[in-house]
């Protein structure tokens, strides 16, 4: 068996890492798109009122259930008919920020139903109104114990970001596709990219579990 | 049996108006029912507190102690009943409390927890001056200067930049006394203050209270620390099954309690 | 095309879906479990460490490429395998990666005096492992199990990009001649969150007979 593939390799990774920033430039797009909307679903879903919380459930359900790819294509093809096309990377960002909202008020809401009652009680029986409650009290404990779950939720949200193929972003996938149909050597050029997604989370989810260890000391 | 002397209360007062001339008590409690689901917590409790005065409220647990001290800064709601604090009605069961109205209450009445509740992400003078800044709208340096004060009268200066968790429960508690009385409260309920603690913990923590006793501090205190109630109270109530059952100077409550639930529960309380 | 058009013709592609989402299942519930036992029971230290890369690395790199990988890589030289099978060996060798953990922290979660207590009646490894920690393992893996097959019927919407012909490739094929693009995705979303109910409800009726075993 010829080591020929490893110069290919090299050849082909300039290529592939272009792609590669495009992968980390949409995850962190819809990120900043999914983060804020993670918040205010996850307080409208805790809302009392019901005009309030069942559109929000509805939504929350909807960007859960649907497939990612599926929510994409969504976007790019079916959001044109109401007059709304978006090119490719906005259009992604906007399918996965949505979806990534969805998955992510799951875990703010977790993180706010782990802070204890009491720090609720105390925060009123200071006197602070609802909004400053939140704000300097519960929020913050939230979001700490939420971390680990949200990072572990990029790393996944990073991998997903290889579905942007099917609406013609040049991610990684893409790049490497279209080397694989350039020269007709797909295996080659896919593992490489394989390689290069697994090089980006496997580091990263060890550690996200090395935090986790740190934070659950660090509260004790 | 100690009767409740029957403050003058106009009972079709609006919120705010002052009670009738007489004097006038730091805390009337009246008629108070609480109910949940099917059970009642409360059953009609009756309880007037004197401006600088310590009432001290013992009795087994499930009467309904800790319901009837939230009922004075409405972390509970009464079912029934009227509340006066400083003279202003603050709750009587028909009109819904306003915001503004709710806050201004908890300006006047401080609370300490049994389970401290210190806020664990800020630092021990942050959780002093955090409501002084968003209630009382003071700049943090003059908050943390007033927190400063505070801490020290609790014994705690030398630790405000540690956090919650590097504290001791007895430090953590002195805390929460400091930050309850950030605001200046006229009146300090405390929710079984040292029953987290043990025996040499809870003491730094009473004698903080007992410091603050003899300030001229209001206090309405819940707790099982028999000695330090007989010892700082002005009246000893003793609750059992939602009602008040004996009432009066704590020596004659606790050694010669004229109910048979009172001294059978005292006796509990010495062989456990 | 009225919405119950779009529907028809997105029901032709029920089948495909299930089939991929069973298939790959049913594929890495078999094959999670050697793994696991390789991974954790394995008295060789480089292998068991060696298995847990392996597996680190299978769920480091996104499902599509894993069967890109499959369909065009292994084509060139290797074999050429249907668009189904592609999908449902990629699918089926990241579930076994997945599920290989599932049951790993469902035995971890059976509590220590078990295994105690089994071996102190006498009762030998294999044994034990059958009869006692397996049962209440598989009652604690059942939640999620459930909640990783229902992410791999949305993950089988991939194996539409090969043209495997399941819902979200008949989605896609009628977009293409219709004006109607967003009731029909709409549609395609609600009927992949309506195929997943089942699974809910089921998950929760096996977590119950399960659990009616085991009597506190």
């Amino acid at each position: 068996m010829s080591l020929g593939f490893l110069t290919d390799w090299a050849h082909q990774l300039p290529i592939l890492l272009d792609g590669l920033r495009t992968s980390l430039a949409l995850t962190v797009v819809s990120l900043l798109v999914g983060l804020p909307l993670s918040l205010a679903f996850a307080l409208a879903v805790l809302s009392r009122r019901t005009a309030v919380r069942l559109p929000a459930l509805a939504v929350v359900e909807f960007g859960r259930g649907v497939p990612a790819l599926v929510m994409l294509q969504l976007v790019y093809f079916g959001l044109p008919q109401v007059k709304l096309s978006l090119e490719s990377f906005a259009a992604a960002a906007v399918g996965l920020g949505y979806v990534s909202g969805a998955y992510m008020s799951e875990i703010v809401r977790a993180g706010l139903r782990a802070v204890p009652a009491g720090q609720f009680e105390a925060a009123r029986a200071s006197g602070l109104n609802l909004i400053d409650e939140y704000r300097y009290v519960v929020l913050p404990q939230a979001l700490r114990i939420a971390l680990p779950p949200l990072l572990g939720f990029a790393i996944v949200l990073f991998q997903a970001t290889s579905l942007a193929f099917a609406v013609a972003v040049p991610e990684l996938l893409s790049k490497a596709y279209a080397v694989g149909s350039a020269t007709f050597g797909y295996l080659e050029v896919l593992s490489l990219a394989g390689i290069v997604y697994a090089a980006v989370v496997v580091p990263s989810a060890i550690g996200v579990r090395a935090l986790e260890r740190r934070l659950s000391r660090l509260s004790t | 049996m100690g009767t409740l002397p029957d403050s003058a209360v106009g009972s079709a007062s609006s919120p705010g108006a002052e009670s009738a001339p007489g004097r006038q008590h730091a805390v009337t409690l009246r008629s108070i029912v609480k109910r949940i689901g099917g059970t009642e917590i409360l059953r009609g409790v009756d309880l007037d507190v004197e401006p600088g005065t310590v009432v001290s409220i013992i009795g087994p647990s499930g009467a309904g102690k800790s319901t009837l001290l939230r009922c004075v800064n409405l972390l509970e709601t009464p079912t029934s009943g009227t509340i006066h604090v400083e003279g202003r009605l603050v709750f009587s069961g028909t009109a819904a409390m306003s915001r503004g109205a709710l806050t201004a209450l908890r300006r006047r009445v401080g609370m300490v927890f049994q389970s401290f509740n210190l806020f664990p992400h800020l630092t021990v003078l942050r959780n002093v001056s955090l409501a002084q800044m968003r209630v009382l709208g003071r700049t943090r340096s003059e908050a943390d200067e007033r927190s400063m004060d505070l801490l020290r009268r609790v014994g705690m200066e030398h630790k405000h930049a540690s956090y919650p968790a590097q504290c001791s429960g007895g430090e953590q508690q002195r805390v929460a006394i400091a930050r309850a009385l950030s605001l200046d409260p006229s009146v300090m309920l405390f929710d079984e203050p040292t029953s987290a603690l043990d025996a040499e913990l809870g003491l730094e923590v009473l004698n903080v209270m007992r410091q603050l006793a003899a300030d001229g501090m209001t206090m309405i205190v819940v707790t099982h620390a028999l000695h330090f109630a007989g010892d700082v109270s002005d009246r000893i109530v003793v609750m059992d099954h939602g009602r008040i059952i004996e009432s009066g100077d704590p020596q004659a409550v606790l050694t010669e309690p004229s109910q048979e639930r009172t001294r059978r529960f005292l006796r509990a309380v010495l062989e456990g | 095309m009225s919405a119950l058009d779009h529907l028809t013709v997105l029901l032709r592609g029920v089948p495909m879906t299930l089939a991929v989402t069973a298939g790959a299942l049913a594929l890495g519930a078999v094959l999670g479990l050697p793994v696991m036992l390789l991974a954790t029971r394995s008295p060789w230290r480089p292998v068991r460490g060696a298995v847990r890369l392996v597996v680190d690395l299978v769920r480091g790199v996104p499902p599509i490429v894993w069967i890109f990988i499959l369909y065009y890589g292994l084509a060139e030289h290797v074999v050429r395998l249907e668009p189904l099978t592609a999908s449902i060996l990629g699918l089926g060798l990241i579930s076994s990666a997945h599920l290989a953990e599932v049951y790993r922290s469902g035995i971890l979660s059976v509590d220590a005096g078990q295994w105690a207590a089994a071996r102190a009646l006498g009762l030998g490894e294999a044994r034990l492992f059958v009869d006692v920690i397996a049962p209440q393992a598989l009652r604690i893996a059942v939640p999620p199990a459930a909640t990783f097959a229902l992410n791999l019927l949305k993950d089988s919407a991939i194996a539409s990009v090969l043209g495997v012909t399941d819902v979200a490739y008949q989605a896609n094929h009628e977009a293409q001649t219709s004006f109607d693009t967003l009731t029909l995705y709409l549609l395609a979303g609600v009927l992949y969150i309506v195929l997943g109910l089942p699974m809910a409800v089921l998950s929760r009726r096996v977590d119950r007979r399960l659990s009616a075993g085991l009597a506190r």
